[in-house]
């Protein structure tokens, strides 16, 4: 093969891999945000007699935290009424938050990136938005809001991040 | 022309026969019409004379409190993987076969200048094009790379990939020569549903879809990094985990639209990590409670501390930390004093752990006459691990949750957190935990079956 007569494309340059830092801010909406405190007996235990409580009405689950008193989790605004049946028995202390959005942070290997958790999550207080709660993949930073604050942080939050970046 | 990169980790250079085995699979390619391209690791892994681990010992042992400049210890790093490839072009001669040696930057891979950990930012493979056409088999050493930036460094500057860069190497050049399929050689004989060490047994996958392999290497599976997945997701290019040492067909990694259907994928573990849930419920005021937690969040990102599996409640806040970053955690919380302005006279001390330091012990003593002073306890569980179930539109169904944590409860195993995506749900548990969660889940979800 002679080099001279490679076909252009393989001469160019390619580009690869993606880069670093923070890329875009998106916003998922439909969710309820289930938040249950003040389970009684041993945490774990209490905590499972939910989530059967929750499988058992055949509805799925999506962003759980544990807190030292119970636990949140999402479901879809069509599941809202479902799991607040299903919960009834198990869980006294309980509300049911509808209409929320899911806001996401995608940054490639952000938990590797030092300190841009710490960085991102500091920004979003300071916007002022309540925060219902927060999670992380290895790609991207998840945060619980309110649908209707949802498009104001969107905004917000790429005019600090995503500002001089291509 | 028929370019397969075919890319070779330590242990598959690490001896003269397992070079020997490394080449005659080369020469195999070879003889079945296509035109190799070779990408290898360093030779040897932890503790062998050439290895990464080795090289960076020469610095620290002249004196350990001294830490290397970033751009010395590229240079140096960078050598294990030079010897590899000469080491490797010369077996191939020796068996009849001529090669040419390539350091990263001659093989026309660019990089981004961050030094330790460099990403590919454009690869010009014309001198390995050369290189083919001229009957060679090019031997590139993986993991490295050069930034040039303007007349100031005209011959550019070396920079390794970090971790996992000799897969993002190989994966690079299979998109750059637009290969026919790239394969990561390795020892053992594919990606599996668990790591071995954990299962036995655990079966080896032969077929994955890019994102399920990207999900498990980010979630602590060693086979195949998540970058080189991602690059060759990004250009379609078919990608093979191999054992060098065996004749297993190995894993293939697919894209989605190939893969219909739901399954668990595997269970991974990762990390050493210390967990700190902070007790916001003593602020006096919700503004106050913000105050606290931008605070703790400022202070993270300020000293570059990685954060992992976050929570976030009315009355409490929530992450996990790598183990070797907690002293600076400590260091710069443990004792912290807040004080709110105004009239209100009053101070927020934080204390990490649940007894109280000397420091804070002392500086309580020193606040109290004052004002008032009221605590951010912080709950501290050192010995940590996330231990993730991985599956393919698998986590949408209901009861997943439940069947893992039901599963870890029926053990007596504790989670103390929890974080999922559409791809996966990890669990935090404690270190001494971590291989039996492991093992449990892999039964629950009935991962020796798969194949």
């Amino acid at each position: 093969m002679n080099v001279a007569n490679l076909n252009p494309q393989q001469t160019q340059e390619t580009e690869f891999e993606k880069r670093r830092g923070i890329s875009r801010v998106e916003v998922r909406y439909g969710f309820a945000q289930v938040h249950i405190t003040n389970l009684d007996g041993e945490i774990q235990a209490a905590r499972l007699r939910v989530l059967k409580a929750v499988n058992e009405a055949g509805i799925s689950v999506d962003f759980l935290k544990l807190t030292p008193t119970g636990l949140s989790f999402l479901v879809t605004n069509s599941c809202a009424e479902g799991v607040a049946t299903a919960i009834q028995p198990v869980a006294s202390d309980s509300s049911i938050r509808p209409e929320r959005a899911i806001v996401l942070v995608h940054a490639v290997n952000i938990r590797d990136e030092e300190g841009l958790i710490g960085h991102i999550v500091r920004e979003v207080i300071e916007t002022g938005t309540t925060i219902d709660h927060i999670g992380d993949m290895h790609d991207r930073l998840l945060m619980i809001v309110s649908a209707k604050d949802a498009p104001r942080l969107e905004k917000l939050l790429a005019e600090k991040l995503l500002a001089g970046q291509e | 022309m028929r370019i397969k990169v075919m890319k070779f980790g330590g242990t598959s250079v690490a001896t003269a026969e397992a070079r020997m085995q490394s080449a005659m699979r080369v020469i195999s390619a070879k003889d079945q019409g296509f035109r190799p391209v070779v990408v290898v690791s360093a030779i040897g892994r932890k503790g062998a004379p050439y290895a990464t681990d080795t090289l960076i010992n020469l610095l620290n042992e002249i004196d350990p409190n001294v830490d290397p400049d970033p751009r010395e210890l590229d240079l140096l790093v960078a050598c294990g993987e030079i010897l590899s490839a000469v080491v490797f072009a010369h077996t191939l001669k020796t068996l009849g076969h001529s090669a040419m040696a390539f350091r990263g930057g001659q093989a026309g891979i660019r990089t981004d200048g961050v030094y330790g950990n460099a990403r590919i930012v454009s690869i010009n493979p014309v001198a390995l094009l050369k290189s083919i056409s001229g009957g060679h088999i090019p031997v590139v050493c993986g993991f490295q790379g050069v930034f040039v930036d303007g007349p100031g460094m005209p011959g550019g500057e070396l920079t390794t990939l970090g971790r996992g860069g000799s897969d993002t190497t190989g994966a690079a050049l299979g998109a750059a020569l637009k290969a026919e399929a790239v394969e990561i050689f390795t020892d053992v004989d594919g990606v599996k549903t668990a790591d071995p060490d954990a299962v036995r047994n655990a079966p080896t996958l032969r077929t994955v879809t890019y994102d399920e392999v990207a999900e498990i290497a980010h979630l602590g599976a060693k086979v195949v990094h998540p970058r080189a997945a991602e690059i060759a997701m990004m250009y379609g290019i078919p990608l093979w985990v191999k054992n060098t040492f065996t004749d297993d067909e190995g894993t293939q990694i697919v894209p989605k639209s190939d893969f219909p259907g739901r399954r668990v994928t595997g269970v991974t573990h990762t990390g050493k990590l210390v967990y700190l849930q902070f007790d916001l419920s003593g602020a006096a005021s919700e503004a106050e409670r913000v105050m606290l937690e931008t605070r703790i969040y400022e202070t993270m990102a300020r000293y570059d501390v990685n954060l992992f599996m976050l929570d976030m409640s009315p009355s409490s806040t929530g992450f996990a930390v790598p183990r070797d970053q907690y002293p600076i955690v400590e260091n710069v919380l443990d004792g912290l004093v807040i004080p709110v302005g105004g009239a209100e006279r009053r101070v927020y001390l934080f204390q990490v752990g649940r007894n109280a330091s000397r420091e804070v012990e002392t500086q309580a003593a020193l606040l109290g006459s004052l004002g008032e002073v009221r605590r951010v306890p912080a709950e501290l569980t050192e010995g940590c691990t996330m231990v993730s179930l991985v599956g393919h539109e698998y986590m949408q169904q209901p009861g997943v949750f439940y069947n893992v944590m039901h599963a870890l409860a029926e053990a007596q195993i504790q989670v103390l957190q929890t974080s999922d995506s559409d791809y996966s749900l990890s669990v935090l548990v404690t270190e001494s935990e971590s291989l039996r969660a492991v093992r449990l889940l892999h039964d629950r979800f009935g991962l020796s079956e798969v194949s």
